[in-house]
C-alpha cells in the first residue's frame, strides 16, 4: 500500500514536471532568441541586449504601449460601472431580472473571437457619428467582450458580502437604499472586484482580433506593433512579446497580490 | 413616490443600450443579412448558405475548423486529465508552482504563441535546423504552415484553459470513495472507471465544450501564422468583410451564422452539464 | 392604548398568502416573542413592522402613527439580524457610529452614544477591530449594540441567537434581557425555539401557518395549550383522543384531543392514590433526555411519554410493571 502510494507520488510528479517543460520551452525559447544574435545550431551564438535597447528607444513602440494602456482601461472603467449600476437595480429592487442580465452577459461568450467584431463593423461601418467612429466601436466592442468576466466577478462579490442583507441593515439605520448600496455595498466589494477586473485587462491587453479588425492599421496597439515587426526582424519581435508577456504578468501579478492580501485581511 | 419609483430604472439604462447596441442588434442584423441576396438587393434567398456548404473552399473550412477544434480540445483535456490529477495528488510545493506557471501561461496564445513556434519550427526555426544538421527529419521537414501545424499551436494554448477548468472538478473527489472502493477490493483503475471519471463527466464535456468554442474563434495565431493561406471558418470570415478580396458581407454573415450555431451548440451541450452536476453534490 | 398595533395585516407572495389577516397589539416596554416553525410567517410579519416587505393589505401602527407606507429609514426601528449583518469594512465603533453620522449629531454626542453602547454589551477593548477578527457572538453583540444606539421606538430580533453555540447562547440571552430591562426598550423578538421563547419573554405569539396560534404569558402558554399544535410545538405534550384517553383511564371522556405533559405523569412502583387517574402500565423503552428520563410506556395498549428527573429512586427497567398517576386539571382539553 505504502509503496504504491510512493510510485503514484512520483508519477504524479514526473507528469506535472513534463507538461511544466512542455509549456515553458516555447517562452524560453523565445527569450533566449530575444537576446542572441544566431541560434541555428544546438547552441545560440553572440550575447546582446541589442533588441532591447533597440525597442527601449523607439518612441513608435512606447505609443503603441500607451495606446495599449488606453484602450485597456477606458472600456474596462466604463464596463464596470455600466455593470455596477445595473446590478443595483436588480439587488435593491428587482431580483428577479438578474437571469435577464445574466444572459445578456453570457452571450458575448457565443460570439466571440472574430464573430463579434465583424457583426459590429458590418452593422456599424457606414453608419453616422459617433457609432461610425472606429474608435466607439472598438471601446463599445472590448465592453461586450469583458461582458461575462466583470459580471461575473461583480456577481460573485455582491453574494459573498451578502448585498441585500447589508442593505437591510443599512435602511434600518436610516441609510436610502441608494446610499446603502453605493456606500456601503460598493466599497466592500470594490477590492474583489478590482481583481477579476484586471484579469479582464489581460484580455484586451493581449487582444490581436479585435483591433485588427476593427482598426486594421490605423490604431497601433502594442499587438499590432508586434505584428509589424514581425515581418522585420525575429529577434526584436521575440523582445517585444518578452516584454509584454512581463506587462501582463505584471497584472496578473498584481491582482494575485491584491488577492492574497485581501484574503490575509479576512483572516486576520 | 409613484415618480420617484421609476427613477432608478435610469440605472439600468446604460448597460441595456450597450447590449442591445452592440450585442443583440450586430447579432440580428448579421442572421437577417445572412438571408440577403448577394450585391444589396433587398430579399430572401437561401443561397448564401447553399454556397458555404457547396463550395469547395467553404467545406474545407467547416472541415477543418470543426476538426482542428475536436482534435485540440481532445488533446488538451486528456493532457488536462493527466495534469489535474496528478495536482490531486500532489500538495505542496511543486503544486503551487505549477499553478503559478498555468496562470502565467494561460496568457501566452495569438501572435505571440505562433511566433514562438516559428522560431522553433518555422523555416529557419531553431529545431528545424537542429533536425537538417544532424539529419532527424522529422524535425527538418516539420509540417508547421499546415493544418497540423496550427493543431500543435491550438494543443498548446488549450493546455493550461482545460487545467484551471478541471483541477477544481477533482476537489469534488472525496478520499473517502477512493477508500470504500478500496475497502470493496477495488483497485485505484477500478476507482476510476467506475466511480472518478463518471462523477467527472459533467466536468470534462462542460471543459470541453468551453475549449471547442475556444478554439473554433481562434483567429490571432491561425492569422499570424499563415495569414490568409489556411481554409478555417474565423479567416474565411474576416476576409469577406477586411483584407484585399472583394468584400461580400452577405455571404459573410451567412459564415458569421454557421460559426454561431456552432457555439451555441457547444455552450447548450455545457449548460446541459452543469445542472447535473449541482444535482449530484 | 396599545404601542405597535398591526391591524387585519395580510401578505402574498404571488400566490403564496403567508400572513392571514394578523390582528396584533403589543405594550410600550414589553419583550414580546413571534414563536413557531419556519415558514409559519413570524419572520415576514416582523420584515413588514421594519418596512423591508410591503404588506398587501391592512395598517401598522407605531406609538399612535401610520407607519405602514413609510420607508424603513424613517420609522425609527432598530433591527438585530440573523446574520449580524454587520458592515466587514468598518470598525466596531463606524459600525455603531453609522445610523448617527447619517443623523448629522454632534460628534461628541456620537462618540458619547458609542461608548455607552459597547459599554452595555461589554465590548470595551474592541471598538478598533474589525467584524471579521470578532467571533460569531462578539458580532452578534455588536450588531445588538448597533441596534440600540439609534435609540429606537422599537427593537426588532430576527433570530439572532440561531448561528450562534449553545454555551454563547445563554450568555447574550441573559445579555438581551438585561438590556431590555435597563433600557425598558419595546422589544419585538423571533425564534423557532420554544424554550428561548420561554426565559425571554414577558408574551409569546406562537404562530401557525399565516395566523396567530395562541398569545400569552409562557406559563399560559405553557400550561394550557389551546390547540393541538400548540400542544405538540410547545411542550413535547402526550395528545391523545378521548377513544384512547377512555383505555388509560376507565372513565368516559368527551370527544376532542387531551393534551397531557409528560412530566405530569407520576410513576411508582407502589400503588398510587393521590392522583385523579390511577393506571398500570409497562415500560417498553428508556431514554436520559439531559436531567430527565423519558419512558415510552403501555398503558392498555395505548403508548404515552412519561419524563422523569434522573434519580436512583426513579429508575426503572424495560418490561417493568408500574403504577401511573396523573391529575385532572394536567389533562388539557384542546
Amino acid at each position: 500500500m505504502n509503496a504504491e502510494k510512493k510510485k503514484r507520488h512520483v508519477g504524479a510528479k514526473i507528469a506535472i514536471i513534463v507538461i511544466i517543460a512542455y509549456l515553458l520551452l516555447p517562452l524560453v525559447m523565445t527569450l533566449i532568441y530575444s537576446l542572441f544574435q544566431e541560434w541555428i545550431d544546438v547552441m545560440p551564438t553572440g550575447f546582446t541586449l541589442g533588441a532591447y535597447t533597440e525597442l527601449f528607444t523607439d518612441p513608435l513602440f512606447w505609443q503603441s504601449v500607451g495606446r495599449t494602456v488606453i484602450i485597456s482601461i477606458v472600456p474596462i472603467v466604463l464596463c464596470t460601472v455600466f455593470v455596477l449600476l445595473a446590478m443595483y437595480v436588480v439587488v435593491v429592487y428587482h431580483p428577479e431580472w438578474d437571469r435577464m442580465i445574466q444572459i445578456l452577459c453570457t452571450i458575448p461568450y457565443a460570439i466571440q473571437g472574430v464573430i463579434l467584431p465583424i457583426c459590429v463593423l458590418s452593422l456599424y461601418s457606414s453608419a453616422p457619428e459617433p457609432f461610425g467612429d472606429r474608435m466607439f466601436m472598438l471601446v463599445a466592442t472590448y465592453m461586450v467582450v469583458i461582458l461575462p468576466y466583470v459580471y461575473q466577478g461583480i456577481r460573485n462579490n455582491l453574494n459573498g458580502v451578502g448585498a441585500s442583507r447589508l442593505i437591510e441593515a443599512a435602511q434600518m439605520l436610516g441609510a436610502s437604499k441608494f446610499y446603502a448600496f453605493f456606500r456601503v455595498v460598493i466599497p466592500n466589494i470594490m477590492g474583489g472586484v478590482t481583481i477579476s477586473v484586471m484579469l479582464a485587462m489581460a484580455i484586451v491587453f493581449g487582444d490581436f482580433v479585435i483591433i485588427n479588425t476593427l482598426a486594421g492599421g490605423h490604431f497601433m496597439t502594442a499587438q499590432m506593433y508586434l505584428y509589424d515587426v514581425m515581418k522585420k526582424s525575429g529577434q526584436r519581435t521575440c523582445a517585444v512579446i518578452v516584454i509584454l508577456f512581463l506587462v501582463t504578468l505584471i497584472i496578473s501579478a498584481c491582482a494575485f497580490f491584491l488577492q492574497s492580501r485581501g484574503k490575509d485581511r479576512k483572516d486576520r | 413616490m409613484k415618480t420617484q419609483k421609476k427613477t432608478y430604472l435610469i440605472a439600468l439604462a446604460p448597460f441595456l443600450l450597450l447590449c442591445i447596441l452592440f450585442e443583440i442588434i450586430p447579432v440580428i442584423y448579421t442572421v437577417v443579412r445572412s438571408f440577403f441576396p448577394e450585391g444589396g438587393d433587398i430579399g430572401f434567398t437561401l443561397e448564401n448558405y447553399i454556397n458555404i456548404f457547396t463550395g469547395k473552399l467553404y467545406q474545407q473550412a467547416i472541415i477543418n475548423s470543426l476538426l482542428i477544434s475536436v482534435l485540440s480540445s481532445a488533446i488538451g483535456l486528456a493532457v488536462a486529465f493527466i495534469g489535474a490529477k496528478a495536482v490531486h495528488e500532489e500538495k505542496g510545493k511543486l503544486k503551487t508552482v505549477f499553478m503559478s506557471i498555468l496562470n502565467m501561461v494561460s496568457n501566452f496564445s495569438g501572435v505571440p504563441l505562433a511566433f514562438a513556434y516559428i522560431i522553433m519550427f518555422g523555416n529557419i526555426g531553431v529545431m528545424t535546423m537542429i533536425g537538417a544538421n544532424y539529419g532527424i527529419g522529422f524535425l527538418a521537414e516539420f509540417p508547421l504552415y499546415s493544418v497540423w501545424g496550427l493543431l500543435l499551436i491550438y494543443v498548446y494554448f488549450q493546455i493550461p484553459l482545460s487545467t484551471l477548468l478541471l483541477i477544481p472538478a477533482f476537489d469534488s473527489i472525496r478520499k473517502e470513495w477512493k477508500e470504500a472502493v478500496a475497502l470493496l477490493g477495488g483497485s485505484s483503475m477500478t476507482f476510476w472507471r467506475k466511480v472518478g471519471i463518471p462523477v467527472l463527466m459533467p466536468s470534462i464535456l462542460g471543459t470541453f465544450s468551453v475549449l471547442f468554442a475556444n478554439a473554433l474563434a481562434a483567429y490571432a495565431s491561425a492569422y499570424a501564422l499563415l495569414m490568409n493561406n489556411v481554409s478555417l471558418l474565423p479567416i474565411r470570415l474576416s476576409e469577406q468583410f477586411v483584407g484585399d478580396i472583394i468584400q461580400r458581407p452577405e455571404f459573410g454573415s451567412a459564415i458569421a451564422v454557421v460559426m454561431m450555431v456552432f457555439m451555441v451548440a457547444a455552450i447548450a451541450v455545457q449548460n446541459r452539464m452543469t445542472p447535473k452536476k449541482g444535482g449530484r453534490r | 392604548m396599545a404601542y405597535i398595533e398591526f391591524k387585519n395585516i395580510d401578505k402574498f407572495y404571488g400566490d403564496n398568502h403567508v400572513l392571514k389577516g394578523i390582528n396584533l397589539e403589543i405594550n410600550k416596554g414589553d419583550f414580546v416573542t413571534l414563536l413557531g416553525p419556519s415558514g409559519c410567517g413570524k419572520s415576514t410579519l416582523l420584515r413588514c413592522l421594519a418596512g423591508l416587505e410591503q404588506i398587501s393589505g391592512g395598517q401598522i401602527m407605531l406609538d399612535g402613527e401610520d407607519i405602514t407606507n413609510k420607508d424603513p429609514k424613517d420609522r425609527n426601528i432598530g433591527m438585530v439580524f440573523q446574520q449580524y449583518s454587520l458592515f466587514p469594512n468598518m470598525t466596531v465603533e463606524e459600525n455603531l457610529s453609522f445610523g448617527l453620522k447619517l443623523q448629522k449629531l454632534d460628534p461628541a454626542e456620537i462618540r458619547r452614544r458609542v461608548t455607552d453602547a459597547i459599554d452595555m454589551v461589554e465590548l470595551k477593548g474592541k471598538e478598533k477591530e474589525y467584524p471579521a477578527n470578532l467571533s460569531g457572538g462578539q458580532q452578534q453583540r455588536v450588531a445588538l449594540a448597533r441596534g440600540i444606539v439609534m435609540q429606537p421606538k422599537v427593537l426588532l430580533l430576527d433570530e439572532p441567537l440561531s448561528a450562534i453555540d449553545a454555551k454563547l447562547r445563554k450568555s447574550l440571552q441573559t445579555s438581551i434581557r438585561r438590556i431590555h430591562k435597563d433600557l425598558g426598550l419595546t422589544s419585538v423578538f423571533v425564534t423557532h425555539d420554544q424554550d428561548e421563547a420561554m426565559v425571554m419573554s414577558d408574551v409569546i405569539h406562537l404562530f401557525h401557518d399565516g395566523r396567530i396560534e395562541q398569545s400569552g404569558s409562557p406559563v399560559e402558554v405553557y400550561t394550557k395549550p389551546v390547540t393541538s399544535f400548540a400542544a405538540g410545538f410547545i411542550g413535547n405534550y402526550n395528545i391523545l383522543d378521548s377513544r384512547a384517553m377512555e383505555l388509560i383511564t376507565g372513565k368516559k371522556w368527551k370527544d376532542g384531543q387531551i393534551a397531557i405533559r409528560p412530566e405530569t405523569f407520576f410513576l411508582s412502583r407502589n400503588p398510587i392514590t393521590t392522583e385523579d387517574y390511577c393506571m398500570q402500565g409497562t415500560i417498553r423503552d428508556s431514554v436520559p433526555r439531559g436531567n430527565v428520563l423519558r419512558y415510552t410506556i403501555d398503558i392498555n395498549n395505548v403508548e404515552v411519554y412519561a419524563d422523569v428527573l434522573f434519580r436512583s429512586t426513579s429508575m426503572y427497567n424495560i418490561g417493568d410493571r408500574l403504577n401511573i398517576g396523573v391529575s385532572d386539571h394536567n389533562c388539557v382539553r384542546l
